[in-house]
């Protein structure tokens, strides 16, 4: 069956069909298929599909938010700014400052941005109806670690030379045959290894725990029967609240990271941490 | 409290940092250890082509791991322990 409808839909729907355990029907493993979604509609050979409709609702979500807590702020903050500021407040204390210190409060609405806007991808899996992390589907994340990469080159380049920030990548001291040793070691971390792990490592998470729900949920509505069927489901059920607030845990915790990282990564371009 | 600048660095402050640092070097550590092996492994792989020796990719692999270990420990231990004894933090 294609996305066109949720995972959990989907198993209800067909389990709902009579596909039960002793019922001499298979489960209806869910797997990658979950994850492909036929267009609402089609431009050309562009298909607009539900992960693009979430990721501008999640773009919008955040647009909205803050644009409503900050329209008219107040000296003494009420209702909407409160939370407002509260956010900010938050990825400035917790991410920015740690990293960058007092000057890099000017990447604060960068951050603030690229924080909220993964963490509601991301939770879009636990919000009945959405149902779907927008970050389990790398396309989605390729273009934000391009971003960050970029802007870390950038300043890398503007604020230390081309050269130097090469040249500061191995810290200083190191004797001149051991450099060369370390210099592919060094490019390969640098160019290869660190911008495909800050990928990887949201979207892998958000894949595996999307998956995991789905497996637990279609397995409560397959396990359940008048047997003792009903204990296994009780048993999958058990563990699909588990997930689910696990992964509120792993939703908000892998925009931390991602955040963290990028702020780490402007900190070294902006002086050599050596 | 610790002082930072011109005012003191709060628990609060210090575990932010300390958390984001660690972060910072814990994947730093993984990074080398897997850039080494794979940067090494190619050129061992590369010169094991030329010279038909297939050999040479586990033999380059383990040099890399080596480099990488080595570099971890002077990165992370000397350097860090030299950097505290100055205050060059």
């Amino acid at each position: 069956m294609t996305g066109d409808v949720t995972a959990l839909v989907r198993g209800a729907g067909e389990a709902g069909g009579g596909c039960h355990i002793f019922s001499g029907c298979g489960f209806p493993a869910p797997g990658l298929q979950d994850f492909e979604w036929k267009p609402f509609f089609t431009i050309g050979s562009w298909g607009f599909t539900k992960p693009i409709l979430l990721a501008i609702v999640a773009a919008l979500v955040v647009i909205v938010f803050f644009w409503v807590a900050f329209r008219s702020p107040k000296l003494v903050p009420r209702g909407m700014q409160n939370l407002g500021e509260i956010a900010i407040l938050g990825v400035r204390d917790q991410i920015l400052r740690p990293s960058l210190g007092r000057k890099g409060d000017s990447y604060l609405p960068l951050l603030v941005s690229l924080f909220f806007f993964i963490y509601i991808m991301n939770v879009m899996e636990l919000i009945p109806i959405f149902q779907f992390p927008v970050t389990s589907r790398i396309g989605f994340v390729w273009p934000l670690v391009f971003i960050v990469y970029f802007l870390y080159l950038y300043l890398g380049v503007k604020n230390q030379g081309a050269w130097g920030y090469l040249k500061n990548m191995i810290p200083p001291g190191v004797p001149a045959p051991i450099y060369v040793i370390l210099v592919p070691v060094e490019l390969l971390r640098f160019f290869v290894f660190q911008p495909f792990t800050l990928g990887v490592r949201l979207f892998g998470n958000m894949f595996a725990g999307h998956l995991l729900l789905t497996i637990f949920t279609i397995a409560t509505w397959y396990l359940l029967s008048a047997s003792v069927g009903l204990l296994y489901a009780a048993g999958s059920f058990a563990l699909a609240i588990f997930v689910f607030v696990l992964e509120t845990l792993v939703t908000l915790l892998q925009a931390f990271i991602f955040t963290t990282l990028t702020a780490t990564y402007i900190a070294s371009s902006l002086e050599a941490s050596h | 409290m610790t002082e930072k600048g011109n005012r003191p660095v709060t628990k609060r402050e210090a575990a932010a940092e300390n958390r984001a640092k660690g972060l910072d070097i814990g994947w730093m550590v993984s990074g080398y250890l897997i850039s080494g092996m794979l940067a090494y492994g190619l050129i061992g792989w590369l010169i094991g082509r030329a010279v038909h020796v297939s050999l040479l990719l586990p033999v380059g692999m383990l040099v890399g791991l080596a480099i990488s270990i080595g570099y971890i420990i002077y990165r992370f231990g000397v350097q860090e322990a030299k950097k505290e004894m100055t205050g060059d933090r």
